[in-house]
């Protein structure tokens, strides 16, 4: 790197981080915004005049939300579609990646080839909609799963990286006595666990935010996923201005928490697990977009 | 055995075809016989969730009912295109589609490839790995969250932008989600903020691919920091630039269905009724399946068609194409 260091790029540079920075604490502020009416008591939150840290810490909030059925019936909804559909749309993907990685695979090419034209063109929202009802899939905790099962796009990155795999592991296990769902399973998923790491997040973090499905195929309530409820809940009316007296009227009932404050802590509980998992595979998701860049 | 006693059958009245075709294919087949419960369960999947619906784009040509569902049903030709085209709201959805999607093209596809050039000046490692982290985070939850967190900023009700007024101007509260003059300013807002970081990384992984010699010619030439960055970053990514544009481009028609829905109330319906919306609330809110089958029709062949254009005329103009 050429060290250039004039003034004016030394204004420059300066002007810039600020300008990086600043952008970044502006991303951010939304959600520290909501944890911090998310850890506040909520009658004294509707006072306004919260900005950076709670004024009345409780975690009241919180209990309210994980003691209400409905929300805690969303959230075990939302973790096992997350669950099972990341796990099992891995495995298939992978398992016809792998299929199609190998070079003397019969039919690798028609394949292919199948798979490749059926990305291109699809039968559209309402037709698939229909099946769906003819199938019986709506209402149906399947519906969560099955229509995203396969895509074309996440098969082309898994069966290049099964190709970078030299050929000679196989053959290994193939003398070893492997057949080739055990070579498979115990050499190349193990061998490939940073492309697997990059589709599980986009795939998890995919059936975490869905709430169209949940929205529009379901309408048995006790099957909505936390982020179709808290869909629902944003859209209720705005809570109403209350005055002063109100509030203090409020107060009186000694409630626990607000609407307000539970949807924002609703919004945080949904938020965390993100928070928790995305960080921590930068390094591959970002190589995992290059890599995809280049196939598209 | 059985190996054994196929071998003794081939001989020479095999013919030359089986030999070298078939044989092999079959050894083929059984070597790698596992994994065809992968392909098996694929090509089923592909047969009902694929090809099924796509045999469904007919009812844009047939009358739905719910008796013959998929299959039957009788034809009425471009009946239902007819419709949708005789719609009063026809024009107006295409206005807003085109709108918004417009001022998507111009106001939100610069912004991560600023975004890209801001990040790679930044040379001290590990703020520029927070800052990123930082800058992926709205990708990465729902918009309905997005959508959530925004209305409790603007909110009339104790929101803070309101407050904020409030307490440094002395203004009354306004209620932006209702006043439509805020209605797209807020959708390029709120769609910059959730896409912004992530689309950048398309952008920094193309500068960080550009060779460094370069920088150093120049430098040595006497350009100044902002003469290598028109003169050799940019040019450098053109490429990239170009060929998300036309990706982009393809989607010019949805306009981002998630947001739109999530963000349309009453008083904004005029300007947010999009093709995508309306399909939906004609098709499964409305009952009226073989009309929403059209509209979603012609949207997609009208994306198409715009695609094949732009890929045309940048095969022309800069010699870079999708196909």
């Amino acid at each position: 790197m050429v060290k250039n260091k004039t003034l004016g790029y030394r204004v420059g540079n300066t002007i810039n981080y600020i300008a990086v920075f600043l952008l970044c604490a502006m991303m951010l502020y939304p959600f520290w915004y909501l944890l911090v009416l998310s850890f506040n008591d909520g009658v004294d939150a509707m006072k306004g005049g919260l900005y950076f840290w709670p004024r009345k810490f409780t975690l009241e909030n919180f209990k309210t939300a994980f003691e209400n059925e409905e929300i805690v019936d969303a959230f075990i909804i939302s973790i096992l579609r997350t669950v099972i559909g990341t796990v099992l749309t891995l495995f298939a993907r992978a398992g016809v990646a792998y299929a199609l990685s190998r070079r003397r695979f019969w039919g690798r090419q028609a394949l292919s080839f199948f798979f490749y034209f059926t990305g291109l063109i699809g039968g559209g929202m309402i037709p698939s909609y229909i099946l769906y009802r003819q199938l019986g899939l709506l209402n149906n905790f399947w519906i969560y799963i099955l229509p995203g099962m396969y895509s074309f796009f996440d098969m082309v990155m898994l069966r290049t990286y099964f190709q970078g795999i030299p050929d000679s592991m196989e053959e290994a296990a193939c003398i070893d006595g492997c057949g080739s769902l055990r070579t498979f399973f115990q050499i190349y998923i193990p061998l490939s666990k940073p492309i697997l790491a990059t589709l599980a997040l986009f795939a998890a973090v995919g059936h975490w935010n869905d709430w169209f499905v949940g929205m529009f195929y379901i309408t048995d309530r006790s099957l909505q996923p936390a982020a179709t409820l808290l869909q629902r809940l944003i859209s209720q009316v705005d809570l109403t201005k209350m005055s002063n007296q109100q509030i203090d009227a409020y107060m009186q009932n000694q409630p626990q928490t607000t609407p307000e404050a539970l949807r924002m802590t609703f919004v945080i509980v949904m938020t965390i697990p993100i928070l928790c998992v995305y960080p921590f595979l930068q390094k591959y998701f970002v190589k995992g977009v290059m890599i995809g860049a280049v196939k598209a | 055995m059985k190996a054994k006693a196929r071998k003794e059958k081939t001989p020479q009245n095999k013919s030359l075809f089986y030999e070298q075709k078939i044989r092999p294919a079959i050894k083929d087949i059984k070597f790698y016989r596992g994994l065809y419960w992968f392909i098996i369960p694929a090509l089923v999947w592909y047969f009902i969730f694929w090809l099924i619906p796509l045999y469904g784009i007919t009812l844009a040509f047939k009358d739905f009912n719910y008796r013959d569902g998929l299959f039957g049903n009788d034809w009425v030709g471009l009946k239902y295109f007819k419709t949708f085209i005789a719609n009063p709201q026809f024009w107006m959805m295409i206005r807003n589609t085109l709108t918004i999607s417009i001022l998507k093209m111009i106001l939100c596809f610069p912004v991560p490839i600023i975004f890209a050039l801001m990040l790679n000046e930044i040379q001290h490692p590990l703020s520029k790995r927070i800052m990123q982290t930082i800058s992926y985070l709205p990708h990465f939850v729902s918009w309905v969250i997005i959508v959530a967190i925004l209305n409790k900023f603007i909110s009339p009700y104790g929101g803070l932008i309101n407050e904020l007024r409030e307490k440094f101007f002395g203004l009354t509260p306004h209620y932006y989600m209702g006043d439509t003059k805020w209605f797209y300013p807020l959708i390029i807002l709120t769609h910059n903020y959730k896409t912004m970081g992530f689309s950048s990384i398309l952008y920094l992984s193309a500068i960080a691919g550009i060779d460094q010699e370069l920088y150093e010619a120049a430098y040595i030439d006497g350009a100044g920091k902002m003469r290598s960055l028109l003169s050799i970053t940019l040019p450098c990514i053109k490429p990239t630039i170009v060929l998300n544009f036309i990706l982009n481009i393809g989607g010019l028609l949805a306009a981002g269905f998630d947001q739109i829905y999530l963000m349309t109330n009453p008083s904004n319906e005029m300007i947010a009724n999009v093709l995508d919306v309306y399909s939906i609330n004609v098709g499964i809110k409305g009952g009226n399946f073989s009309l929403a089958t059209a509209v979603g029709l012609f949207t997609s062949a009208i994306s198409f068609l715009i695609v094949w254009a732009t890929n045309r005329i940048s095969r022309r103009i800069s010699e870079i194409s999708l196909w």
